[in-house]
């Protein structure tokens, strides 16, 4: 142990990002290789009636234009993939923006250019495209994933009939699109029966799993490479059709074929937050202790699907409350299927942090101390006890790092000449998965050491991270030790989805580098020709890869010096199960609005959080950083606009879906408990990714409420509606 | 992107005849709208006349005492340029409003004044538009019309024209020079851009191969001026509304008045009406109101952007009365 755990450890794939070194999955050179395009449906719903490839097919460099006439039929994988139906199989026509046709040229701008020539004709029937208009056909969804989508917890019904203090709202949210900056890109390699693929994908052993299946061939004769990714948020989570129509093309055509996203394609390619309402009744004392929830929500879905990502969590869990009855509906909707979006959680949650700012105007408690009376010290659901929690503590520190003390509590109270200030907090809080996952560990002849997983590095760190705990136990410098991630040849390992990254992978890299560790010092102590010949291996410590005797660092042997002798690589693996759970913290947001041109800025934003073990503090900071900078796009400006009569993205471009820019984005103060959860095997580090922002669209919703007096439950909250 | 000829012209004479000799040609200069719209085949051209290498980037002092501007010069170049900082800040800021600092660095003066509707109906080639397909129809009307236009629209079009730089030129009273081979000629920003009317396909007065060679500013005003541009996020989006102003005012009366509104309208939007009523008006709130309300009466909104005309009218109101403090401390 080198104390690198913890550390704020720079990226060690920074410098190959930075150079263009590192390979995306669209960088890949295939020799031979043909270029794909895909021609997605101008209607929502209906049926093909015509489809001419002619002039497509005429223009120079166009090797094939594929439609449902010529594609194999192919299995309809479960989740993972979830659209319900695989495109291009027959003429049925689900939402606009569907593949109906795949072009494959020599070059990109002919294969796009030649799309464009496809004709197709359709016999259109009327979409609906919004919740507004079906909302009498919201019905409670079957199971999903096992799970269901009511909970009843006590008699709300009847508590809050009873209850002292009552509030009742409706909180909406609109589809939301994930925009990585990567778009998806997919490459199908064939040889044979044998498929290579080259990936932009946040969990490669899910697409193995999902190709798998829609091909009928074994996981055996897959490999999935996905080395770098340049943003998911869950975009890439899933497997999409364009992954599996590519393959089937390149089989098809009998050459490699690449497939790229175009940024409009990924509107409607790869899912998105579903367009979301929810009534939310609190009953609480005149204390302020929450008697009874009753949460019902509706979102969007499909007449092919029927998930429902956006569950309602933190009504279930995150306070001590005895009554509660969830209930997820749905409606099915002409759209594109929704899927994870970066923090799904917080769909939800926007709407139940807003609802306790408002219990806590109604009782004149402040905000703070209403959350404090009802922290759950206990799981509420499950009635079992965390291994650890520290949220007390997270209010606390961001409080008094924040200033909360000095907040008037009444609204419109604070100005700055002719801007209101308002001060305004939630708590944030999201599930992370576990999943299990195995590592190799090789340290090889010349005293350095590799890992493999096939785990991904979504950008967050993962590469780091990983190599950062492997060196540390180890004890060799970071130099000597290389993460490799993204092949599925190396062994199975966690999605890069879910907060499960480091929960799932970093217990395995622990352990393989303790026994690697153990391995090469047993060879040492035993090796005549080992200046430690003879010393009890728990009296050898590894430190910048070397091997001392624990109190005669005469003694001194080194990775290096053990491997050469001993000849060949040592090989160990690591797989340590880890259990999923939940990371907190509180978030304090200062927002300043001037009433004349109704203009608001989200100024300050400090935080705390409890992730158990920090690893890296550099990159836990830049997930807070990432966190709020979504959660302020979700709460000002994020909307995808789709069109009430044709169903179609009407902003499908970074130019019309506009995200936060720097200038929107105050700098963002995190603090961290950082205290190990005995219950993680991750060396008490939780899943953290998707915690940071949960709570941000309410803090600012409160504190815009806090600044003027107005409460605002529809997001985003835009100019016109503060004018 | 289809197919095109591609003519890389040495100097004017040669561009404007390659644009003669090849109806429906396009002017390349920056690119930063024309490749957006071929790649979404919007823009279909046959032919592509690339002007980039024209020596039309200088700025040079009229005999007038105004400013000529070459058409090539950089959005970025022009903002920067000390003598249109200190006499004509309005300008800048204008210039500084728009887009990304990157797009700046590409997009020119003429592009910059022949730029298209960001209509997000426009880009989308499976939905009707008016402008993009004359005789199709208008899906913005009955759809997502948050951004669109609520002066001089018709009911074939209610595309705004989303520059800023624009907008500082229609207050500024600059004229535009065109060439073509027929000889040069003079247009005043205010006629260059059309009304929708029943052909919102017809942008500008300009011929299919007239080329925008400079521009001319007349001698600036002593003023106080200000650009102010009011969007969704706080950098690099299209305006809701945008306000240039310059107002003179003696002895507590407006002597003169310039004003121009961008993001409301399908051309940079010279508020004549509101200047009238200001012209020899008290300086005062009540006066900027008047003003404000009188341009915007004629306002026609739809489903989704009626906020524009009380967003319009409280940012004409706070640029004026903020030119006025500005004046009476000078």
């Amino acid at each position: 142990m080198t104390g690198l755990v913890g550390r704020g450890v720079a990226r060690v794939d920074g410098r190959a990002k930075v150079t263009g070194a590192a390979r995306y999955a669209a960088d890949h050179e295939i020799p031979g290789m043909l270029h794909g395009h895909l021609v997605l449906s101008t209607v929502a719903r209906g049926e093909i009636t015509e489809l001419d490839t002619s002039a497509a097919l005429a223009l120079p460099g166009v090797v094939a234009v594929l439609t449902h006439r010529d594609l194999p039929p192919l299995r309809v994988p479960s989740f993972p993939y979830l659209k319900g139906f695989v495109p291009m199989q027959d003429t049925r026509v689900h939402h606009s923006g569907q593949p109906v046709a795949h072009v494959v040229a020599e070059t990109p701008e002919q294969a796009r250019e030649a799309a464009n020539l496809v004709r197709v004709r359709y016999r259109a029937e009327r979409p609906t495209a919004h919740l507004a208009h079906a909302l009498d056909e919201a019905f409670l969804p079957p199971l999903f994933r096992d799970e269901p989508n009511e909970f009843v917890r006590g008699d709300a019904g009847a508590a809050l009939e009873a209850a002292a203090v009552r509030v009742e709202q409706d909180y909406s949210s609109p589809m939301m699109h994930h925009n990585p900056i990567e778009p998806h890109s997919s490459t199908a390699v064939w040889d044979g029966n044998s498929l290579t693929l080259y990936e932009s994908a946040q969990g490669i052993v899910f697409t193995r799993r999902v190709v798998s299946i829609a091909f009928d061939l074994p996981e055996a004769n897959i490999r999935i490479i996905s080395p770098y990714l340049g943003g998911g948020f869950g975009a890439k989570g899933p497997t999409w059709s364009h992954t599996l129509l590519n393959a089937a093309v390149a089989r098809e055509v009998g050459r490699p074929v690449r497939v790229t996203l175009t940024r409009a394609q990924m509107y409607t390619m790869n899912g998105h937050r579903a367009e979301y309402r929810r009534n939310l009744r609190l009953g609480a004392t005149r204390e302020g202790r929450l008697t009874a929830i009753v949460d019902t929500s509706t979102a969007q879905l499909t007449r092919t699907d029927h998930g429902v990502y956006n569950t309602s969590e933190s009504t279930l869990r995150l306070y001590d409350c005895p009554n509660v009855h969830v209930r997820q509906l749905g409606v099915r909707l002409d759209l594109p299927s929704s899927s994870y979006m970066r923090s799904p959680e917080t769909t939800a949650h926007f709407g139940l942090e807003t609802a306790l700012d408002e219990l806590a105007h109604e009782l004149g408690v402040d905000p703070v101390e209403l959350r404090i009376r009802n922290h759950a010290s206990a799981d509420p659901h499950s009635g079992e006890p965390y291994s650890s929690k520290h949220l007390l503590d997270c209010y606390r520190i961001a409080a008094r790092a924040f200033g909360w003390a000095r907040r008037d509590p009444r609204p419109g109270s604070m100005r700055d000449g002719n801007v209101r200030v308002g001060w305004g907090m939630a708590t944030e809080t999201h599930t992370f998965s576990a999943i299990q996952s195995n590592v190799e560990l090789t340290v090889d002849v010349d005293g350095r050491a590799t890992l493999r997983a096939a785990t991904q590095e979504i950008g967050t760190g993962t590469y780091t991270v990983i190599t950062q705990v492997a060196a540390d136990e180890l004890g060799m410098p970071l130099e000597h030790v290389t993460t490799l991630l993204g092949d599925t040849a190396y062994p199975d390992a966690a999605l890069s989805a879910a907060s499960a990254t480091v929960a799932s992978v970093i217990g395995p890299v622990s352990q393989a580098a303790q026994d690697a560790r153990k391995a090469v010092i047993a060879l040492a102590v035993a090796d005549p020709r080992s200046p430690l010949h003879g010393v009890p291996a728990e009296d050898v410590v590894a430190e910048r890869g070397y091997l001392f005797a624990r109190g005669d660092r005469g003694r001194r042997d080194s990775y290096r010096g053990a491997l050469a002798r001993h000849g060949r690589p040592v090989i160990v693996t690591g797989s340590r199960l880890n259990s999923s759970g939940h990371s907190y913290g509180a978030v304090f947001v200062e927002v300043r609005f001037d009433p004349r041109l109704a203009t608001l800025r989200v100024s300050r934003v400090v935080t705390a959080y409890d992730p158990g073990r920090v690893l890296n503090h550099r990159t836990a900071h830049g997930q807070v950083i990432g966190g709020v900078t979504w959660g302020i796009g979700f709460a000002l400006m994020e909307h995808t606009m789709v069109d009430p009569h044709t169903a179609r993205v009407v902003n499908p471009n970074l130019s019309t879906y506009l995200v936060p820019v720097s200038a929107d984005t105050p700098s963002v103060e995190s603090f961290f408990v950082d205290r190990p959860d005995k219950g993680s095997t991750a060396l008490g580090a939780r899943g953290f990714g998707e915690t940071p922002g949960t709570g941000v669209p309410a803090a600012i919703g409160n504190a815009i409420f806090h600044a003027t007096g107005r409460r605002l439950r529809d997001v985003p909250f835009t100019r016109d509606k503060l004018l | 992107m289809k197919d095109f000829a591609y003519v890389a012209a040495p100097d004017v004479a040669t561009a404007v005849r390659a644009a003669a000799d090849a109806p429906g040609a396009r002017f390349l200069a920056g690119g930063t709208n024309l490749v957006d719209l071929m790649r979404q085949h919007v823009e279909r051209p046959d032919t592509v006349v690339d002007i980039s290498r024209l020596p039309l980037t200088s700025v040079e002092e009229t005999k007038s005492g105004g400013l000529r501007i070459g058409a090539l010069m950089r959005n970025s170049d022009l903002a920067a340029h000390p003598l249109v900082r200190t006499r004509y800040p309005m300008l800048t800021q204008a210039l500084l409003a728009g887009a990304s600092a990157q797009l700046r660095n590409m997009a020119t003066v003429g592009g910059n004044l022949l730029q298209r509707t960001r209509c997000p109906y426009f880009y989308d080639r499976a939905t009707p538009c008016h402008k993009r397909e004359p005789g199709t129809g208008c899906a913005a009307v009955g759809g997502f019309n948050r951004s669109h236009a609520i002066l001089g629209t018709s009911a074939s079009c209610v595309a705004t024209h989303p520059s800023d730089m624009c907008v500082a030129l229609a207050a500024l009273d600059a004229v535009v020079e065109v060439e073509d081979v027929r000889g040069t000629r003079r247009i005043p920003l205010a006629d260059l851009h059309r009304l929708p009317g029943d052909t919102p396909h017809l942008e500008t007065t300009l011929a299919p191969d007239e080329l925008i060679t400079s521009v001319e500013l007349p001698a600036p005003a002593a003023a106080p001026s200000r650009y102010r541009k009011v969007r969704d996020r706080a950098s690099f989006a299209f305006a809701l509304v945008s306000v240039a102003a310059a107002l003179e005012v003696t002895d507590g009366t407006v002597a003169a008045v310039r004003l121009a509104l961008g993001g409301v309208a399908p051309k940079p939007w010279r508020a004549v009406e509101a200047e009238r009523v200001l012209t020899g008006a008290p300086a005062t709130e009540e006066s900027f109101r008047a003003a404000a309300d009188a341009e915007l009466a004629p306002a026609v909104t739809l489903d989704g952007n009626e906020f524009k005309v009380e967003l319009a009218r409280r940012t004409i109101v706070a640029t004026l009365r903020d030119l006025a403090r500005e004046g009476s401390r000078a």
